[in-house]
């Protein structure tokens, strides 16, 4: 049994890589919420927000802004506009034109716009089949805890993704687009005859949870040191996973689940042997348990069916 | 009967031009026919009707020249041992696809785990056979038996949940599966598991070279032909089972299961047993596979595949019996003969099945109403 | 004699809500009972609970003598209840012949092996299937038959609503339950459809039918007692007039009278 140390310091990374799952799933959730979809390119999203980043990076080192906090600013801010935008385009083209249709064809749609974003990023971005460094531009170095050691970029990490958790939640419960949102999550008819424009309210989800999915693709840039054009699919399957323990529909199920599957991530790979290969196996099977013992999830998922 | 049988001698000699033609004015002269034959028959509307009455009313006659066609193939393909190989791979696909499209398309359960149950196929051939030296053929038929069990042993919980989490479910299966292959010991790691033996039926090694009506062809004919044998089975029994009660009770719990239910169809059980026979013949084409090519390693059955599985039936329409054969017949050869599209080519069919789902959602050859024939 | 279906204290509830609050009810063999009640009242809740789509909080529902509290659908459906639904739930997609046909999937004798291998027997069996399917459709509407390898979907709703009963028909039930069969449906198209009815009466005279209705003259035509519902509870049973007559019955739909000026 490892000391109490290192299972502090797992539940601490735990809890940031549960951050970027966290980020991942609100963005599932807000779009079964909105319109009762399962985005499965969102994965990819989350996957060319990292890309729009490190591209956006690269731009501005090679026109000399290169350091700090300005540059990742402006990086997190492009690529979030960069990201929420194809979020849209893509919900514009792929997923509301199919939404009244069968569940399957949603699927189908979005799994294999995710295949195109995956294969795009690989063909067209140079040696995209390749890892791409990210560089670091968070500030370096720690303190010790209590025998965990705490990295600034550690905090930094959190205090970005709290930042984006709390934005979210300020613009869904304290803005008009926020209300418009929720009501059509509760019921798009009457939401519309009380003037709430369907079209628009759907847009601004899918820029929402595109963005957020940016936010978390830059974050992993920035704890991983790398991103990966394959880094889309694990993303998205887990932060489905996340959304679904949570319950599809609840955003606060949505980050509770997302912090969840990254403590649990990070605890599983510290006690079991050759913890680190299987990681992504004890988490998959974790969800596959879940699903089977409790699909409706913790916080519960908005049915629907009327007989 | 003679329109029929005309229409498909002109495209047996279209598809071994367009498959074999190498100069560019045959190239040119085949791609022109082709085009011509395509707009003939989608806007001479004339022909168009007459040759839907031909097929209609010649069903066996079509039937038998089809047959014909298939197994001259490899005589038209002599010259070419790794257009052999292609043309069977593209069997292998159809039989997978009827499998999974008997699954997707039939009783709307969402299997994105194809690749996984092709792979517990495989290997369980390679497993069978090198470490506990079976023989091919019996470690052939034992492949897909081993894909049927795990899945209803893993996933009869699932079942009872909505299709998104089935969804989940089976992505998750896939990777797990694959990291699951590349680590443990016993299924040979990254490497995978090599020197399968080939299939050996009454003494006959596949590997030798068959000499058919005095030509000689290559020695992946014979896999071809047990390939084409083995679709030919596959698509034959899944029609049956489609044009049946079970066809019918598996269409109305996909359409909709609490009209199912009060029909008396039980869904958990329904959803089994569409499962498990999808995964059947999954299983069986991963298990050819293996004996084929005469190895088996993770990267041949990762998530990627089952996204080209899924492509086979989408393009040809989904729950569409005779668009599987139409789907696996474009989709294998296709990226083969463009070698410069290879490069492209998932991203290509990603935005076809995107195209196709927006603009033709019944595929290129839908299914047609049932007839309990 | 015990009734063919008896109800009793049945409960259903949905978290906090009552949508089902102890009612008793209970139709004998060959009756036709009416259902009426506002919006919300619990009457498809009620027909929900019966075929075991909804599980009971509480009480007793029994079929022939049999309990069906904590069964599943399916198998309730087997025992000689078939329905039709408020929002017709047809396979669109699907034949007319296979959307009435899949009414039989109960009472099939095929074998997975007489699917694929002794396709001769199989195809016996459907053909009298589909002999009896055309039967059942030429009932009502003569020139269904003929297009009965259509899509049902291209039918027009009067059609689709008789296809809905001949599936539940096809099952050979004891009890039918129809659901608002006259919603959405023209005058002219509700006096069909109360031929129809009176036509499902004439062939199968031993058959029971629970009928919800919003339509007063198609309950008056077809029923022989009435029960009325408002907020998950019975309210009033007898004769049609008895019901309607019913202040109770009478305030749940009009509203209390106020004082007047």
């Amino acid at each position: 049994m490892p000391p109490l140390e290192l299972l502090l310091q797992q539940a601490f990374n735990g809890l940031m890589l549960g951050v970027m799952y966290a980020l991942i799933a609100v963005g599932f959730t807000l779009f079964f919420g909105v319109l009762d979809v399962i985005h499965f390119s969102h994965g990819d999203i989350f996957m060319l927000g990292a890309f729009a980043g490190l591209s956006v990076l690269a731009g501005l080192h090679a026109a000399g802004i290169g350091g700090g906090a300005v540059a990742l600013a402006l990086a997190f801010l492009a690529s979030i506009l960069i990201t929420g935008l194809v979020g849209v385009a893509a919900e514009r083209v792929c997923v509301k034109p199919l939404a009244r249709s069968s569940p399957l064809m949603t699927l189908l749609a979005t799994l294999s716009l995710g295949l195109v974003i995956r294969e795009s990023v690989l063909i067209f971005y140079p040696r995209g089949a390749d890892p791409k460094r990210f560089p670091q531009l968070l500030p370096q170095g720690g303190f010790e805890l209590g025998g965990v050691a705490v990295r600034y970029e550690n905090l930094a990490i959190l205090a970005i993704g709290f930042c984006a958790m709390v934005a979210v939640d300020l613009i869904i419960n304290r803005t008009r687009m926020g209300a418009a949102i929720r009501a059509v999550a509760q019921d798009p008819e009457a939401a519309q005859m009380m003037g709430v424009n369907l079209d628009r309210t759907v847009d601004a989800t899918f820029f929402i949870g595109s963005g957020l999915a940016a936010v978390a693709g830059l974050l992993s840039g920035l704890y991983y040191g790398e991103v990966h054009f394959i880094m889309g699919i694990t993303g998205g399957v887990i932060g489905f996973s996340a959304a679904a323990i949570g319950g599809l529909g609840n955003v606060y199920g949505a980050i509770v689940g997302g912090l969840l599957f990254g403590m649990l991530q990070t605890t599983s790979a510290a006690l079991i042997p050759r913890g680190s290969e299987f990681r992504d196996v004890v988490a998959f099977a974790v969800v596959m348990l879940f699903l089977i013992f409790r699909p409706s999830g913790i916080l519960g998922e908005k049915s629907v069916e009327r007989v | 009967m003679l329109l029929v049988l005309l229409t498909e001698s002109a495209l047996f000699v279209l598809i071994a031009a367009a498959v074999l033609a190498e100069r560019p004015v045959a190239l040119a002269a085949t791609g022109a026919a082709i085009l011509a034959g395509l707009a003939a028959t989608r806007f001479v509307t004339p022909l168009r009707t007459a040759l839907g009455r031909a097929f209609e009313r010649h069903h066996a006659t079509a039937l038998v020249g089809g047959a014909a066609g298939a197994l001259a193939l490899p005589l038209a393909l002599s010259a070419s041992p790794y257009w052999t190989f292609v043309a069977t791979l593209a069997l292998l696909y159809v039989t997978i696809g009827q499998g999974l499209n008997f699954q997707i398309g039939t009783a709307g359960v969402l299997n994105l785990a194809g690749a996984a149950f092709a792979g517990l196929g495989g290997y369980t051939v390679g497993l069978l056979t090198v470490s506990a030296g079976w023989p091919s053929w019996l470690a052939v038929l034992v492949g897909p038996l081993v894909a049927v069990t795990v899945g209803a042993v893993l996933f009869v919980p699932i079942l009872k949940t909505r299709g998104h989490y089935l969804a989940l479910v089976t992505i998750a299966f896939v990777f797990i599966f694959n990291i699951l292959m590349n680590n443990l010991e016993f299924t040979g790691g990254p490497q995978g598991i090599k020197n399968i033996p080939t299939l050996q039926l009454a003494g006959y090694p596949f590997t030798t070279k068959p000499t058919v009506f005095g030509i000689g062809l290559p020695a992946h004919a014979n896999f071809y032909y047990a390939a084409l044998l083995m679709a030919a089975l596959t698509t034959w029994i899944i029609r049956r089972l489609y044009d049946s009660w079970l066809g019918l009770a598996l269409n109305t719990l996909r359409d909709d299961e609490i009209a199912a239910k009060c029909c008396g169809i039980s869904i958990t059980r329904g959803k089994l047993v569409a499962f498990s026979i999808g995964n059947f013949f999954i299983g069986l084409g991963g298990a050819f596979y293996a004996v084929m090519v005469g190895f088996v390693s993770p990267p041949d059955f990762d998530f990627g595949y089952s996204l080209v599985m899924l492509s086979v039936i989408i393009i040809g329409g989904v729950d569409s019996i005779p668009g599987v054969i139409l789907g696996a017949c474009l989709l294998v050869p296709l990226p083969e003969r463009f070698r410069f599209l290879h490069e492209y080519r998932l991203l290509l069919y990603g935005v076809v099945i995107v195209v196709m789902l927006l603009y033709r959602p019944q595929g290129l050859w839908p299914a047609k109403v049932r007839r309990y024939r | 004699m015990s009734a063919l279906l008896e109800t009793r204290g049945l409960t259903v509830r949905f978290g906090g809500l009552v949508a089902l609050d102890a009612v008793d009810v209970a139709v004998d063999g060959g009756e036709t009972l009416g259902v009426i009640g506002p919006n919300g009242s619990g009457k498809t809740t009620f027909f929900n609970a019966l075929t075991g789509l909804y599980a009971a909080a509480a009480g007793d529902i029994r079929f022939e003598g049999r309990n069906l509290v904590g069964l599943d659908a399916h198998v309730i459906s087997r025992l000689g209840m078939a329905r039709t639904f408020q929002a017709s739930r047809l396979c669109l997609g699907l034949s007319v012949f296979d959307n009435v046909l899949i009414g039989m999937h109960a009472r099939r004798r095929s074998g997975l092996a007489d699917l694929v291998v002794r396709r001769a027997r199989f195809l016996a069996e459907i053909r009298d299937a589909i002999e009896r399917a055309a039967h059942l459709l030429a009932l009502f509407n003569r020139e269904l038959p003929a297009r009965g390898f259509e899509p049902v979907g291209q039918l027009p709703q009067i059609d689709r609503r008789r296809v809905e009963i001949c599936r539940a028909l096809a099952s050979e039930p004891r009890l039918l339950l129809l659901d608002e069969p006259s919603a959405g449906m023209s005058p002219e198209e509700t006096a069909e459809l109360m031929k129809d009815l009176q036509i499902v009466r004439e062939e199968m005279p031993g058959l029971s039918v629970i009928i919800i209705e919003h339509d007063m003259f198609v309950i008056e035509g077809v029923s022989q007692r009435v029960v009325a519902f408002n907020y998950g509870r019975k309210i009033a049973e007898g004769s049609f007039a008895a019901v309607a007559a019913n202040a109770e019955v009478r305030e749940a739909y009009l509203g209390r009278e106020t004082a007047r000026a």
